[in-house]
């Protein structure tokens, strides 16, 4: 059971690092997806098991939060958003992709050396899967840092909270299902005024890139 | 005696079946598109074809332009004997390491890239320029993915790291070799000039990577030409055949039977991954040349990330 942890932690860092590695609006909505639904798989094998062995169907309700919310609902949101503006492709960054992608590797190692140092978390595919979910964490934050437009913060965001979830999900299998329920709501309601911040940017400025956000409009 | 005689056999099916793999991609691509297609076996009537042919030398050319074709050809059989088709039985003790393979085919590379700026046409400079820059950079993910499986085999022996792979079990629920695995079909598609980095079938001038260093050369030296880029493909598919699908665990009888039954295993798995690189060029378009880096970098951070793991699971 643990190897398949494994694979889906791994392949849950891989979408994160795709994710940096696309230019279109459009593919970091699909890969924001895809990665949903590996962690709503995640989820829901973990639900099962405990279903099976203490009889709570706590995390299978999540599970199905998880694809309601981020695999059908937000995507779709998201796409409504990117509808309303008008440029397709993201072409200036900060950085080139390659370093982007190079700097996500370095995060990744900086993670594994933070993580070993943590005692408890000793066990191998614990720290495997702690230390792919953290950096997943990381990503997504320098995903955010690394994009000018509006659109590639709302999705960094997500994809934090996504490594977020997953990294309690590994550690402790499963928090409380009160917590969960709060956490999905506050990110819902962020979802919604940021998306409805974008649309104003878009009105005010002409175009979600943050950098003109400097320019004075009266 | 009996690892030369299967280091023969293997040669030989590897030059037997290299043109087909070709034919099958083609194929696919052509029923993706509605289209009946050329028949699977195409590439053999044409190489048949092509050298029977006489070729044309321009006069300018240097020794260099004529020596090519042999070296390509010979590189890439050179290489075909150096990794096993089927794990049953060993290889002979002198075949050489994954190192030399890969730098095998590069002396391949290297004397292409010579040839199509010995004539001096600008199409030859440019592909042969481009070609160098695909293949240093996607360098450093073919050895650290190389290395990793070495790593976890203990040897930088083909066959050794095939040994080991086999006792992994199943190697795509593995975390260090499903990276690994994806790195190295991005390598795949790279080396073997494949769509998101270069497209086999036009000979548009502002695209055309492999085709550009090819476009002086007809006849006998088109074909070996050609012939040699189809084992080099070949020999990519069966390394990655042979290492992440391994199948060789599952025979449990010894003997002729199962020497035959492995081989036959290796070709339907080879004919696998043919499926699947046709499936990528349908789905994909080709990139931009300037976001092949963007290619080459998810590819080396792929196998550097399976390097990781490796230390994390602590093994």
């Amino acid at each position: 059971m643990d190897s398949y942890f494994d694979i889906l932690s791994v392949l849950i860092l891989l979408s994160s690092i795709i994710l940096v590695s696309h230019k279109r609006i459009k593919s970091y909505i699909k890969t924001f997806r895809i990665q949903s639904a590996l962690i709503a798989l995640t989820a829901g094998i973990m639900g099962w098991n405990s279903l099976m062995e203490e009889g709570s169907f706590d995390i299978l309700v999540v599970c199905v939060i998880i694809v309601l919310l981020k695999v059908i609902f937000i995507p779709r949101l998201l796409h409504k958003t990117y509808g309303s503006v008008e440029y397709k492709v993201e072409k200036d960054f900060f950085l080139n992709i390659p370093l982007l992608i190079l700097i996500c590797c370095g995060l990744v190692v900086f993670v594994y050396f933070s993580v070993s140092n943590i005692s408890g978390l000793n066990e191998d595919h614990l720290n495997l899967q702690v230390v792919n979910s953290f950096s997943v964490i990381l990503i997504g934050l320098f995903f955010m840092i690394s994009r000018k437009w509006a659109l590639g913060q709302m999705i960094g965001f997500l994809v934090i909270e996504n490594g977020i979830f997953v990294t309690a999900i590994f550690s402790t299998n499963g928090m409380p299902f009160i917590v969960d329920i709060g956490i999905f709501i506050d990110m819902i309601t962020a979802i919604l005024i940021m998306g409805i911040m974008v649309m104003q940017i878009n009105k005010q400025f002409d175009s979600i890139n943050i950098n003109k956000l400097k320019n004075l409009k009266g | 005696m009996i690892a030369i005689a299967n280091n023969l056999i293997q040669l030989l099916v590897i030059l037997l079946l290299a043109p087909m793999v070709d034919g099958v991609i083609r194929k696919c691509k052509a029923l993706s598109q509605k289209r009946q297609g050329a028949p699977v076996l195409q590439m053999y009537y044409d190489l048949f074809k092509l050298i029977q042919k006489e070729s044309v030398v321009s006069e300018t050319a240097s020794w260099i332009y004529k020596a090519t074709p042999y070296i390509v050809f010979s590189t890439a059989a050179a290489g075909a004997l150096l990794v096993p088709i089927t794990t049953l039985v060993p290889s002979t003790q002198l075949s050489g390491d994954i190192i030399l393979l890969f730098y095998l085919l590069a002396l391949g590379r290297f004397f292409m890239c010579l040839s199509a700026l010995d004539t001096g046409s600008t199409f030859g400079g440019m592909g042969s320029s481009r070609e160098a820059m695909i293949s240093s950079l996607i360098e450093p993910s073919i050895l650290v993915s190389v290395f990793t499986i070495g790593l976890i085999a203990g040897s930088t022996s083909i066959y050794q790291m095939m040994r080991a792979m086999t006792e992994v079990g199943n190697p795509l629920f593995h975390p260090v070799f499903i990276l690994t695995f994806l790195a190295m079909l991005i390598i795949i598609l790279a080396e073997t000039s494949r769509i998101p980095v270069d497209d086999p079938a036009t000979h548009l001038e502002l695209t055309m990577v492999h085709e550009a260093m090819l476009l002086e050369y007809s006849g006998r030296h088109l074909a070996l030409m050609e012939y040699g880029a189809a084992i080099k493909q070949l020999i990519l598919m069966t390394l990655v055949a042979n290492l992440f699908l391994p199948m060789d665990q599952l025979i449990s009888f010894p003997g002729v039977g199962a020497f035959i039954l492995s081989i036959v295993l290796y070709s339907l798995r080879v004919i696998f991954l043919s499926i699947i690189i046709a499936i990528t060029e349908i789905s994909t378009v080709k990139f931009r040349f300037f976001s092949i880096p963007n290619l080459a970098a998810l590819s080396f951070i792929l196998s550097f990330l399976g390097f990781l793991q490796y230390f994390v699971l602590g093994r």
